[in-house]
Parts: structure tokens; sequence; C-alpha cells
């Protein structure tokens, strides 16, 4: 099988050199992401003509000294919740068979003007909506390291895709921990920026108050450079944040002295859990303090109530936010229906599956007559609790940090039959997307043959210091580089 | 088989509001699971958040505003290059029965 | 049809959806156009494909603004927009964004005239607006039946052009008044340029909620619901026959039920549509796309000095500063274009009374439905003319003949005076003579004059005044009249 790919980093000093073109790049990402699927199940599709043209042009474009930056044309992939003008955009759903966009997503957008190639768009859970892979249509995402095992999701294809090296680095959406989750369990770094740093025009919406485009790559340092390349304000986002990008990659010092890194005690209790996940992520923690940072104990007290918080609001948003699949004006529209109201019905109920329904049935209660105060509301009220805890915890520290995931990842199938046992491997991840704060997941160690990730956590806008911390880690550990047993 | 704080009428009015259709089995399983589900979550009713605001929105954002003009639309083929189903550039769709009902 | 009586008193609310004169749509770039073929005047956005997102029109705003401003609502700095949730082919997102419990104004009030009965004088009354709010347009569904069965025909052009929302509090009391409430806010909205609010072309449309209650009861009656009336007059029928049909239903001891109705022009009755079992739930909750809209109050301020002058303030400066009867005052500033129209000529001319009097009595006939200002006829010329009047030269009448044509075809008063041959009779002696031929071709009528029937002058004079072709100045005639008669022979 042809060779993985290296970093953004390796590429672009390579393709600068001269040592290698585009098109060979894009055309080696293609041969292995074919070579890995269908076993993988990482990809939905390959844009294989399209992405050997755009590379040609990328290789023209350099040949007479202007690339559109040093990433241009370089290979990655999308997961397929992100608009691109005529290309198939599915969601993992069948609701939206044959769905052609007619426009770009932003993010998207911003690639391209690098001269980023997109090869292929990857599975998820259907609408983004679990923690697994295992929800879409079109059948599970693997573990790179354990075929028997999930890729955690939703951006479960992006991070199986980086780990096994058809591209160096992808795009995912991470609600609940969705880019940072898969990140953990496919032993690869995953970035959730601050909520409107990455412009959501032509991200599907799932839970708009939480989703936020993010970044999967196997170093800090290239997840720096994407970062980069896709932040930025969007007019055409009223949610986007007008503050201007600083230059990620230059904040990359390797310096950590004097950084305060907070740990929060109910993240780490006496008792249950597992041991050796909390093991690594302290080991983790504690190769900071010997480059110079300092531990320091921190509060979040409402941590306990992040998850129901959680399943609240993002199913109240997105029960409303999937009302527009109704089969009127685009995907799929039920055969079988002679009446309007049968025509809904059908559709909706032929094209969503059995998470997408559950959650939508649960949104529609939360923000039904008579429920709205006691359910959504209270949410809401408990998420301001949540964010001022994170704001009075960051008074004492830099930086908070925690294991990404209780567990590492779970067997394909194992916790389908119990919904709540799947929300709660969320925990970990879920309060920052309530705080709409920026965190990173960066491989710390393995249990049992499987990636453990080490989150870290920072205030509004902190990305360069989170980015900092984990690349001074990556500078002194080589966890980011070991590969899946196949991908040799 | 109704679970406490769901019951099945409770489900069946909410797919009805959602436009879903369900079958009987997978109507008490839902039911089930929707219960499983609001059972976890009422431990928020425990919390004490009288006087706490609720967040709409995490970041504190001046209200954006565009200028009124308008751009090119989309090509009328372009519109209905997806529907399920059209006559001429307009969407169609099973005839409305009531002027209410859908 | 059946009446009211005097036994109950009618309750009526009116909801009113108004188009802002917007060039693109609430929350997209999208035109905003009429009888534009379907779906030719839509972007992603307004086909709810997914990804897209809603970015805020800050003209709407501003408009929204201008109306509650006018309305005395108190404007927020802090308002909210929500999602109403439900489902119909013409509302795209399966959603329509709206604003729920933090509308944009909230608080304010419209004059009205409440026309009398019998030549009484008009009596003012101000009736509440509970809020006014922006929200969405939904797109249009068509009926359409083809060789292939029946279906809908679903054209999103109209989904997403900005609305206001303006709901009164129940203060109106009769079908009339609800007809001198919708006139005026139409009016007002089209004075400042918020709305062109042409009913047939669907821009202002109208609700109305509908109780009736005994006559002394505090309490409100269960009340029904009217969509889709189309035009003032339909609006007054349909409320008047819906109190008809609930007075029906009180007085055989039943109850009126929570419902929608439609009004039926041809046969006069209101049709049950759809009976409200319960409210229907749209799960109303602040829209994440967006934030709050926050406007700063130096704006307000703004864009209230920059507020044309509101009819209420015209018609008041009218009475105190141009000496306007109250009558006089209140049927100019009903319409803009008149009330404008009478002030230039009225500054032309130096007799505010004198003009107000001819407008009303004459010139609004001559205009038919035309605008003062889409004639020929210039306030200035309208000041010449009457002073042609004023200077004995023209009588009233023939004035009144001019009009047509000057407002056709304006040119100068005098000017066409003297060609139409008009120009007034009053000289003693070619009158003189007209009298003399009309006492000798009369004398039963002279002299049952000279004996008493004082009222024959009219008849006398009538004669002369047909035989001048009505250019003898009446006050002239009268005295040479009188002067002959008194002479005896």
């Amino acid at each position: 099988m042809v060779a993985a790919l290296g970093t953004l980093r390796e590429l672009a000093h390579a393709l600068e050199a001269g040592t290698c073109s585009a098109h060979e790049l894009v055309r080696q990402s293609l041969e292995r992401a074919e070579a890995l699927e269908p076993a993988l199940g990482a990809y939905l599709g390959l844009r294989a003509e399209a992405a050997l043209r755009e590379a040609e042009e990328a290789d023209r474009r350099r040949a007479r000294g202007a690339p559109r930056s040093p990433l241009d044309g370089i290979p990655v992939a999308v997961k397929d919740n992100l608009a691109i003008r005529g290309e198939p955009l599915s969601c993992g759903s069948r609701i939206l068979r044959g769905y052609v966009s007619p426009f770009t997503s932003t993010a998207v957008a911003h690639l391209e003007r690098a001269g980023l190639v997109v090869v292929g768009r990857t599975n998820l859970d259907e609408f983004a909506m679990g923690s697994s892979t295992e929800h879409s249509c079109a059948g599970p995402t693997r573990n790179p390291f354990d075929p028997e095992r999930t890729p955690g999701g939703s951006s479960g294809g992006s991070a199986a895709a980086v780990a096994t090296g058809s591209v160096p680095a992808a795009l995912g959406s991470d609600t609940g921990g969705s880019v940072r989750q898969p990140a953990s369990f496919c032993g690869v770094v995953g970035l959730k920026p601050t909520y409107g740093r990455v412009s959501r025009l032509g991200l599907v919406a799932f839970a708009s108050s939480l989703d936020q485009v993010g970044v999967l790559a196997r170093s800090a340092e290239d997840a720096a450079l994407l970062l980069g390349v896709v932040a930025g304000h969007d007019p055409a986002d009223s949610t986007s944040l007008p503050q201007p990008v600083p230059d990620y990659a230059a904040a990359l010092s390797g310096d950590v002295s004097g950084l305060r890194i907070g740990i929060p005690k109910e993240y780490f209790p006496e008792q249950g859990g597992n041991a050796a996940v909390f093991e690594r992520v302290r080991a983790a923690v504690a190769e900071l303090v010997s480059a110079g940072a300092r531990e320091v104990t921190v509060s979040l007290p409402h941590t306990r109530h992040a998850i129901a918080t959680y399943y609240l609001i993002c199913t109240a948003e997105a029960s409303s936010n999937l009302a527009r699949y109704d089969g009127v004006r685009y995907g799929h529209r039920s055969p079988r229906a002679r009446t309007l109201a049968e025509m809904y019905r059908r559709t909706r109920s032929e094209g969503f599956g059995a998470e997408v329904k559950r959650r939508i049935l649960l949104g529609t209660f939360v923000l039904s007559a008579g429920y709205f105060d006691a359910y959504y509301r209270k949410a809401q009220q408990v998420r301001t609790l949540i964010r001022r805890d994170f704001e009075r915890a960051f008074e004492h520290c830099d930086l908070i940090a925690t294991p990404t995931t209780p567990e590492p990842a779970f067997r394909l199938g194992e916790r389908e039959r119990d919904p709540v046992s799947m929300y709660l491997s969320d925990i970990y991840t879920v309060s920052v997307n309530l705080a709409g704060l920026p965190a990173i997941s960066v491989p710390c160690g393995e249990v049992g043959g499987l990636p453990v990730g080490l989150q870290l956590i920072a205030p509004p806008l902190g990305e360069p210091e989170v980015l900092r911390a984990a690349d001074a880690y990556q500078r002194r550990t080589d966890w980011h580089r070991r590969r899946p047993a196949e991908a040799a | 088989m109704d679970a406490p704080g769901i019951t099945l009428e409770d489900l069946r009015r909410l797919a009805d509001l959602a436009r879903l259709e369900l079958g009987d089995g997978e109507a008490t399983a839902l039911a089930a699971d929707l219960a499983r589900i609001l059972g976890f979550v009422r431990q928020l009713q425990e919390l004490d958040t009288a006087g706490v605001p609720p967040t709409a929105h995490v970041m504190e954002l001046a209200t954006p505003l565009r200028e009124d003009e308008p751009d090119a639309p989309l090509p009328p083929e372009e519109a209905i290059r997806n529907a399920p189903a059209h006559e001429g550039t307009a969407f169609l769709v099973p005839q409305v029965l009531d002027s209410d009902e859908a | 049809m059946p009446r009211a009586g005097s036994r109950y008193e009618v309750v009526i609310g009116l909801e009113v959806h108004t188009q802002l004169r917007t060039r693109s749509k609430l929350f997209s770039e999208a035109p905003v156009t009429f009888g534009e073929k379907p779906n030719h005047a839509v972007t992603p956005y307004c086909l709810a494909l997914p990804g897209t997102l809603p970015v805020l029109n800050a003209r709407a705003v501003e408009l929204a603004i201008r109306a509650g401003l006018a309305t005395h609502c108190t404007v927020h700095t802090h308002s909210v927009f929500a999602r109403k949730n439900y489902f119909y082919p013409d509302l795209p997102k399966g959603y329509q964004i709206s604003q729920y419990e933090e509308p944009i104004c909230t608080g304010g009030w419209l004059e009205i005239e409440v026309p009398a009965a019998g030549g009484e004088e008009p009596q003012r009354r101000r009736i509440g607006i509970t809020r006014i709010h922006l929200e969405e347009d939904a797109g249009k569904s068509i009926h359409d039946e083809s060789l292939f069965g029946e279906g809908t025909l679903v054209d999103l052009n109209r989904a997403g052009v900005p609305l206001l929302e303006i709901v009164s509090e129940p203060d109106l009391r009769s079908p009339e008044e609800a007809g001198a409430y919708l006139r005026a806010l139409r009016e007002l909205l089209r004075a400042i340029e918020v709305s062109e609010a042409d009913m047939e072309k669907g821009q202002f449309r109208c609700d109305a909620n509908v109780s009736i209650r005994p006559e002394g009861s505090r309490e409100l009656g269960t009340r029904t619901e009217l969509k889709n009336l189309n035009s003032f007059r339909f609006v007054e029928e349909a409320i008047a026959a819906e109190v008809g049909r609930q007075a029906e239903i009180l007085d055989a001891g039943g109850r009126v039920q929570q419902a929608t109705l439609l009004y039926d022009p041809d046969r006069r009755r209101t049709r049950v549509m759809r009976v409200k079992e319960n409210a229907d739930d749209y799960r109303y909750f602040p829209d994440p796309d967006l934030v709050p809209l926050r406007i700063d109050p130096a704006r307000i301020e703004a864009i209230r000095a920059e507020l044309p002058e509101l009819p209420e303030a015209r018609r008041a400066r009218f009475e105190a500063e141009l000496g306007l009867l109250p009558r006089e005052a209140a049927a100019l500033v009903r319409n803009r274009s008149l009330a404008e129209y009478f002030e230039a000529a009225a500054r032309a001319h130096g007799d505010p009374r004198a003009v107000a009097r001819f407008l009303l009595r004459d010139l609004l006939a001559a205009l038919g439905d035309r605008q003062p200002d889409e004639t020929a006829l210039p306030p200035e010329g309208l000041a010449r003319l009457l002073r042609l009047v004023d200077d004995g030269r023209l009588t009233a009448r023939s004035a009144r003949d001019l009009l047509p044509e000057l407002l056709e075809r304006g040119g100068d008063p005098e000017a066409l005076m003297r060609s139409r041959g008009l120009e007034a009779v009053s000289d003693a002696g070619a009158l003189g003579g007209v009298v003399e031929e009309v006492l000798r071709e009369h004398p039963g009528e002279v002299a049952s004059f000279r004996a008493g029937e004082q009222k024959l002058l009219n008849f006398l004079m009538g004669q002369v005044m047909r035989r001048t072709r009505g250019k003898a100045d009446p006050a002239s005639v009268r005295e040479l009249l009188l002067r002959r008669l008194g002479q005896g022979g």
C-alpha cells in the first residue's frame, strides 16, 4: 500500500523544496484512501478528478512562483457536513440523499483560497449527532487501532483519515466534543476553537449555539497552521467574532515556564473512572510541569450537570434546525405520500435515523408549552453557572487540563442500547462547548493499546495558549507520532 | 407500555409536532428512551438558579447588521435543481387539504 | 342580517402585517420583488438550504424604529429575535424568525377620527398599540390542478421579505372604528415612508379579533379571529357579519367557540375555517443564529429628528395656527398629499380658511381618484384662481367650471378664464339691461314680490344668472334687483 502522508509542515517543505509535486501528493492521498476503504469506512466519497485538477493548478502556480500559500496543493479531507459547491452533502443521512450544494462553506472557501485540495468527504454520525460515527446511514467508521472499536464521533471519519495518513489534516465539527473525542480515540490532535472563531456559514447546523468547525491533524503545529487558514470574522455569520486572527504558528515558542495548569478536582475523582486513563493524563501534566509549568487545583462544581444541560440545549436547537428537512425543496421525499401531511411524516420518518429522531423528539419536548421553563430555560441558566465556573477557575490558572474522555475507544455496538451511556462519554468535553471555550486534545499515551487524550482548555480566544502548551508537550514526547499498526 | 414521565400519548403528540411517524414498537422504545433521558436530566431541577440569567449567547457581540443592498438571486434552475418535484420553477407538493393542515 | 343591537358591546383588536420598504429581504440579500416568476428571487437562505444563516437588514431596523416613534411607542434598545416553529410548505426553514417576548416596540397609540351619526362633529379617540415587531414573510403556496392531479405549487420569492407586525389593543368598538384605524395607520405608514402599504400587492394585511359582551360587562367575551381580509370595506363588513353571528349565538343561549374564520363577501357571512381546540404550540425560543438587537439611544433620537410632521400634529397646527375648524383640519390631514397641497396653496393665497373651504367643497370632487400632486395644477395656481374670485372677476361657480381643465392641462387661470369668456359680469350698465328684461318678462313675480313674497327674489336672480350664463356677480345682481324692485313700476 502506498505510504502514509507526512505532516502539513513536512509536505509544505517538500513542495517548496521541489522534492515532490502537489499532483503526486494528491494522487498518493487518493490511492491510500481508496486502499483503506471500505474496511476503514472513513470516507463517504472522494472527488478524485477535481482534486487532481486542482493539484495541477497548484503545481502551475508554484512553478511560476505564485503559490497561494505555503500549503498550496496539499490534500486535506472535510467532514461531510460542510458544504462544497457542486459536491454532494449528505451529513450521513438518508434525508439528504442526492442533495448537491450550490454554495461553499466559508471554512472550505478559506481552504481553497490557501490552495489546499479537498480530496474527499468524511463519514460522520448523522447530522453530527453521536459520539461513535455508528449513526451514519453509510455504516460506521472503524477505529484504526482496533477495527472492532469506534473511532469516536461525530467526526470519526476525519479522525480516522488523519490517523491512517491518507491526509495530513482534516476539518471536522465539534458541538459537544465531536472533534476532540475522536481525536483522542484515534491518537491524533483535535482542536475546537472559541465559539465564533471560525465561520459557521455552510456548516450544517446541529446546535447553533454550540457548533464550531474544528481541525484534526497529527501535531499541534499542524493544527495551528490549519486553524490560521480557516479562522476569521465572517459578516455572513451573525455569531462570528470580529477579533483579528493572530499568527498561531508563530506563537509556538515551546516555552511554558510559569504557565499555570488548573486541575479540576471534580474531574479526577478519588473513586470510579478509569485509573489508567487518569494516570496517563496526570503524567502528561507532569511532563509540562517539568518543562516549567505549575500545577494548580481548581474547582468546576457544576461539572456534574454539564451533560444534562448539554442534552437539553442541543436537542432543543436541533429539533428546530432539522425542521427544514421536509422533502419539499431538496433531499429525500417519500414516494408513498398522497397528501402533504403524509409527505412530511413519511419523508422525515424514512429519512432520519433512530438517534436523530430521539433527539428531535427530546428537543421538541424541551421547547414545548408547559415544559419550556422547567427544561430549556433552566438548562440555559445552568449553562451560565458552568460558564462562571470556568471564569472563576481561570482567575487562578491559564489553562485547564483534563482527560479528553473517561475511557478509551469503546466497542462497536457497545453503547447503542443505552443512549445515556453514550452521552456520558462526553462528560469532559461538553462543558467546553457550553462555555464557548477553545480546547485541544493531544495524544498522551495508551491504555490497552488504545490511545488516550489530554485535553487542554483555555479562556475565550486562548487558542495561542493551548497550542503553545500542546506543542511544548509534543516537543518532549512522541505519542503523537505513533501510528496504528497497519499504517506502518 | 408507558414509562414514568413520558406517556405514549405524550410521545405521539411530540411526534405529531415534529412530523415524525412512529410504528408501535418504535414508539414504545422511544418512550422508554426519552423517559430514561428525562430521568437523567431531571437532576437539574435540584439546582438553585434563582436570579441566574439564561445564556442565549456565549460571546457578547454588537448586533451585526447588513446594508440594504440586494444581491443577485440564484438562477431559477439552480433553485429547483435539488427539488424532488417541480412544475416550471415552482416546487410541487401534494395538495394542501385545508388552509392550515400540513 | 341580525344586528347586535344595543345589548352587546363590540370589542375589536386588529393585527396588521405591513411589508417594509426595503430593497433586500430581512435576513438575506435576496431582492424584494413583486410579480416575479416563481423562485426567481431566491438565495440559498430563502430555500433554507443546509448551512445557511441569517444576517439582519439595517434598513429594516431603521424603518421599524420609525414606525414605533410615529406611533408613540417605546422603542426598546434591547430586543430579541425568536423562532416560531411550525410546518407549512411556504415556510422553508420550518420556523419563522419573528420576535416574541421582547419585541422592538411596545406601548404606543394611534389617533383616529370616529365617524359620528348625522352631521355631528366626528370624535377623536386614541387606539392603543400593544406592540410592533419585525418578522419574516412566508412564501406563497398556490393550488394547482394539472393533468397529473391536484397539487400545490410553492413559490418562495416572498419568503423572508421584511414585515412589521402591528398589534392594537382591543380598544376598537365598531366596524367603522376598525376601518378608521386601518385607514389612519395605512396613511401614517405611507407618510413616514415605512411601507407603500399597497393592499392589492399584499403589502398591508389585516386580521381582526372580534368578541362581544353584554353592555356594561367588564369581562371579555370569547374572541374569534378573522383572516384574509383584503380591503377596508371587507374588514368592516366582515366584522359586522361576525358580530351578528356571535350575537345570534349568545341570544340563543349558546357559547361562542374560539375559531378562525374567513369572510365570504358574496354571502356577507363569516365562515368557520378552523376551530381552535388548543392554542398552537409554536415552541418559541431565542434564535441562536442571531444575537440580541441592541440599538443605540442616540440612533433612535436621530431617527426621531428626521420624522416628517405626523398627521395629528399637523391637524393641531392647522387648527391653532391657521385657524381652521376641527372638521376642516381633520379632513385635510387624512391624506398627506392633500395636506401638503393645501398648505402650499394657503401660503400662496393668504387666507387658509377660504382655501380650505374651496378645497374640501370643490377641489376634492373635481379630483376624483387623483391626488392633488398628480394633476397639472400646482398649489400656486389654485391660489391664483381663488384670488380671481376674491377680486370679483370670477364667480365661484365659474371657478368650479374651470377646474377640470386646469387640473388636466394646467395653465394660467386668468388666461383660461378669458379664453372661455367667463369673466364675471358686474358692470351695472350691462347688468342693468338684463335686469330690466327679466322684470319685464315676469310681471307676476314682480308684483308678488312687492306684495311681500320675499323669496321670489331668488327666482328673479336665477333668471338673471341664467341669461348671463353664470357670469354675473351674484352680489351685484342682488343689489340691482332690489333697487329696481324697490322703485315701483
